[in-house]
């Protein structure tokens, strides 16, 4: 058996960081990552990472912000740290050899970002992820650790409320192993594949989630998903805010600039909430195009000029040209907004810990929570390494003292042998029909405007295909990369999560930041200033809730 | 919104299980699909909607996670960049391979564990210089155009397609191959990076003048990193760090004083230049062998017409440099 004291699950930012920070403090440390590190999700953020280091800016106004950008519902004392711990993780990125951009005086630069009030927002040109990713994998160095690349988690092994390691599945051999562990790091990254339009790759489908789920672990704030505004009709590849910073406008199929009816003075750079919400309207009430990929808008550059287009949006100009075969200098690039972010995810401490014993998670897998109903962008890569990197050290400190891991011969068996009776059967269906309904489902029901009748309606059709993926078929028989096997796997956590989004979004009868309710519309402190747990029963999530974390902002309303 | 009206897509895959299949096979699947769809969700509804049983590496579907390359119609690309609507119209059909210069493990995924091993052997991290430590608590301070001198190579995603297209790769197992050197020029040109004259000086008789500068990496680098470009900037630099003292670099700079003097090649004099007048010893067979059948290599070329025309250029390129 294979034995560590620190397995950190993912190797993304926020799981690459987390081994780092348990290798320092002189633990034996291993990653598990479906994808090869280079490969995370992570390496697809364009943006930036906030940091407030101008000479305007403060820490103080960075906290102010997110808090308000969370609708009161992030922890300020998390929020507080976080903020405060930003500046100086940027600058160790930089010292571990990120490529960052920079102004004419040398210095980091910042581009403006929404929520944000001043610009804050620190940038590798287009790829800001990529760039961190590298140089972070890059500083960690492959040879300080055991690195079991193209693993996917299966199951954590926990008894007694401890965690005792996981069994994880090899795909290059098709062998199925347990890794005993001190203590477990969850990095898996987002679940966004809940949902048919996402602008996440086709890996982000929740398994440590849901692995954490299954074992015990309480899933916070799930219901809270953003949507970005301007994703690629039909593929869903984000479009960055920057194309509409830059002075794209927003046009339905009368030609009308239609955002000056719902924020006449900000208008395309109303909050993504806001843009996500006009966008879905206009289609709704006839005023969008439609086409066989469903309704959408335009997103117009063509009035800005091809200069501009082709040099301060090289890479909007890329994708649209070879995922959609649009030239957005001489066409309107079609769009409609798409599942972008989790605000929700395992539920942590500051320190990354769960409520099992040994268990820890971080990134977009975790939910401290420090985005509360809505995240700013920008916020999500500075989560990944702050508290990636608290997540390890607390890993650390545990493994260091805590006693050996039990594992029984039994945990193997009992973890392969779902897989092996998907791989048995000669009749049943194949997950990629179950997830596609289930992905419809998500968008009908669950999706940026939601109401009671709709989501029982969700929660109805979610059970019926959780019932039938009993019964899920794998035809592919082969042990080596066995795709069709690892998708009926990815496929049940994304039915488990699913529904926890549900029920958790039918219980919260009110609209807060990503969560807007027809049938309630306003935000009700009274009731709701509460994060939702949900726990795993043999019937569905059980819902429990627990305070928000208060240190000096009261809750005001939400304009910007 | 084009709704350009969808096409017939014979997609031809390969197909292979190491030892369970005795050989590849390619199977047909016939699709239709809008000219744009990328060869990458033709893959994906075979998967979905024919053949579960397809194998392939894919996760971002945008061209930034590096999964996916592969050959389409005997090119090494990323299958979710390439449309299929050009390549039905250039070849009638897509086929689809796997990656050339590893092995296969099943369909169309390779084992990249040489393609990795490479990229550590150049030792992928900042080497700080110890009499020049970080700035404590601050960035280190970088220009706009110290940062445009990584040139592309930061964009690199690591999807191998240069080292499947590389025909030094196929040829000799010490060559790094195209994305490790393209690496390692990123850290080369590196202000913060202290260990500089080190990487130059080892990477001269690892495999930097093993590169046969036939610039396949720089056509399919899906990301415009130029590895040969990079290669080339490496082995100048190598040359002035170093002086030309291995037989690459003295080659390589043999073959510019030849040119420079008569314009044309003295063969024989470039083997003496590169390997010494002993380390010729060598290759005196061989030698003797082409003077067989070729006496004239043996004598001394003359300067071609309008060679002093040539001086002129050099002169022009480089004042400094004495003839
Ligand atoms: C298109 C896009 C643009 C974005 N731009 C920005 C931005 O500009 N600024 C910003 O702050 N945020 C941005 N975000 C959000 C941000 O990128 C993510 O929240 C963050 O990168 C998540 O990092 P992570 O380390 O938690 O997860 P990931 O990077 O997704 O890593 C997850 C890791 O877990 C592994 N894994 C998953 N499942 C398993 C399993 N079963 N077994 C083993 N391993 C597993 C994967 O292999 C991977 O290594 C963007 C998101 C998207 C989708
Ligand atoms: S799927 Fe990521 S590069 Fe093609």
């Amino acid at each position: 058996m294979l034995r560590h004291d620190v397995v950190v699950v993912g190797a993304g930012l926020a799981g690459q960081r987390a081994a780092l920070a348990a290798i320092e403090a002189g633990r034996d440390v291993a990653i598990v990552s479906k994808l090869h590190p280079l490969r995370s999700h992570s390496g697809a953020a364009q943006g930036g990472i906030n940091a407030a280091v101008g000479a305007e800016d403060s820490v103080d106004t960075h906290i102010f912000d997110t808090v308000k950008g969370s609708d009161y519902l992030g922890d300020q004392d998390a929020i507080e740290f976080f903020c405060r711990e930003a500046g100086p993780i940027v600058v160790e990125m930089e010292h571990f050899g990120t490529i960052f951009s920079r102004s004419d005086d040398g210095s980091l630069a910042r581009r403006p970002f929404g929520g944000a009030h001043f610009p804050r927002t620190i940038y590798a040109a287009d790829r800001t992820g990529l760039a961190l990713l590298q140089a972070l994998w890059e500083r960690l160095g492959s040879e300080r650790l055991t690195l079991y690349a193209e693993w996917d988690l299966v199951d954590l092994v926990v008894r007694d409320g401890r965690v005792h390691g996981l069994v994880a599945f090899d795909r290059t051999s098709g062998e199925f192993a347990e890794i005993a562990a001190k203590a477990v790091v969850l990095a898996t990254g987002p679940a966004g594949r809940v949902y048919a339009k996402t602008t996440n790759a086709h890996s982000c489908t929740g398994d440590g989630i849901a692995a954490a789920y299954a074992a015990g672990a309480f899933l916070k704030d799930m219901e809270f998903v953003q949507f970005h505004p301007t994703a690629l009709l039909e593929s869903s590849i984000l479009i960055t805010e920057g194309a509409r910073g830059e002075g794209g406008l927003l046009k339905n199929a009368s030609g009308e600039q239609f955002m000056v009816r719902y924020a006449p003075h900000v208008k395309e750079l109303a909050s993504r909430d806001v843009v996500s919400r006009a966008i879905v309207t206009e289609v709704k009430e006839g005023r969008g195009f439609s086409g066989p990929f469903g309704g959408y808008v335009h997103l117009e550059l063509m009035h800005l000029g091809r200069e501009r287009v082709e040099s301060r949006l090289t890479e909007i100009c890329d994708f649209a040209r070879r995922f959609a075969g649009i030239d957005p200098v001489t066409e309107p690039i079609p769009v409609y907004p798409a599942q972008h972010y989790m605000m929700g995810g395992i539920g942590t401490d500051i320190h990354g810990a769960t409520n099992l014993t040994g268990l820890y998670a971080a990134g977009e897998a975790a939910c401290v929570s420090i985005h509360g109903a809505n995240r700013l962008g920008g916020n999500s890569l500075l989560e990944t390494l702050v508290f990636g990197r608290e997540a390890g050290r607390a890993a650390a400190a545990y493994a260091a003292t805590a006693p050996a891991p039990e594992m029984h011969a039994s945990d193997l068996e009992a973890a392969a042998a779902p897989l092996r009776a998907w791989s048995a059967r000669t009749d049943g269906e194949d997950p990629s029909t179950l997830r596609t309904e289930m992905q419809r489902t998500m968008e009908e029901c669950a999706g940026i405007y939601r109401d009671a009748a709709g989501m029982l309606e969700g929660i109805q059709r979610l059970r019926a295909l959780r019932a039938r993926f009993e019964k899920v078929r794998v035809v592919d028989r082969s042990p080596v990369y066995n795709l069709n096997l690892t998708d009926a796997l990815e496929t049940g956590h994304l039915l488990e999560l699913a529904e926890v989004i549900l029920v958790g979004a039918y219980a919260r009868t009110e609209s807060r930041g990503a969560h807007a309710r027809t049938d309630f519309p306003k935000r009700d402190d009274a009731r709701w200033m509460r994060h939702t747990l949900a726990r795993r029963t043999p019937t569905g999530p059980a819902l429990d809730y627990a305070p928000v974390a208060f240190t000096r902002f009261e809750p005001t309303e939400r304009v910007y | 919104m084009p709704t350009a009206s969808a096409i017939p897509v014979p997609l031809e895959v390969y197909r292979f299980q190491p030892g369970v299949d005795a050989k590849p096979s390619y199977r047909r699947y016939e699709l239709e699909l809008s000219p744009h769809t990328p060869v990458l969700s033709a893959l994906l509804k075979v998967r979905a909607e024919v053949d579960p049983t397809l194998s392939l590496r894919y996760s971002c579907r945008s061209a930034i996670c590096g999964s996916c390359a592969m050959r389409i119609n005997s090119k090494s690309r990323l299958a979710c960049e390439t449309p299929v609507g050009p390549e039905i119209e250039r070849h009638g059909r897509i086929v689809v391979e796997p990656m050339a210069n590893q092995p296969v493990i099943r369909d169309l995924v390779v084992d990249q564990a040489s393609f990795w091993k490479e990229y550590e052997r150049i030792e992928p991290h900042l080497k700080p210089d110890p009499l020049h430590p970080m700035p404590e608590g601050r960035p280190n301070p970088m220009t706009p155009a110290e940062v445009e001198r990584f040139h592309d190579t930061p964009r690199c995603i690591a999807c191998a397609a240069c080292y499947s297209a590389c025909p030094a790769v196929a040829a000799d197992p010490a060559f790094p191959g195209p994305m490790a050197l393209a690496k390692l020029y990123r850290f080369v040109v590196d202000p913060r990076d202290g260990a500089h004259q080190d990487r130059l000086v080892r990477i001269q008789t690892e495999g930097l003048w093993l590169c046969l500068r036939c610039h396949l990496c720089t056509e399919a680098c899906p990301k415009d990193v130029r590895p040969s470009e990079r290669i080339r900037d490496l082995k100048e630099m190598a040359i002035a760090a170093q002086g030309a003292t291995e037989h690459g670099s003295r080659h390589a700079v043999g073959f510019k004083t030849n040119i420079r003097a008569a314009g044309t090649l003295n063969e024989s004099r470039l083997v003496r230049q590169t390997f010494g007048v002993v380390g010729m010893l060598p290759q005196l067979p061989h030698g003797l062998a082409i003077w067989r059948k070729k006496p004239e290599v043996a004598k001394r070329p003359r300067p071609i017409e309008g060679a002093d025309e040539l001086e002129k250029i050099y002169e022009a390129l480089d004042p400094e440099e004495p003839r």
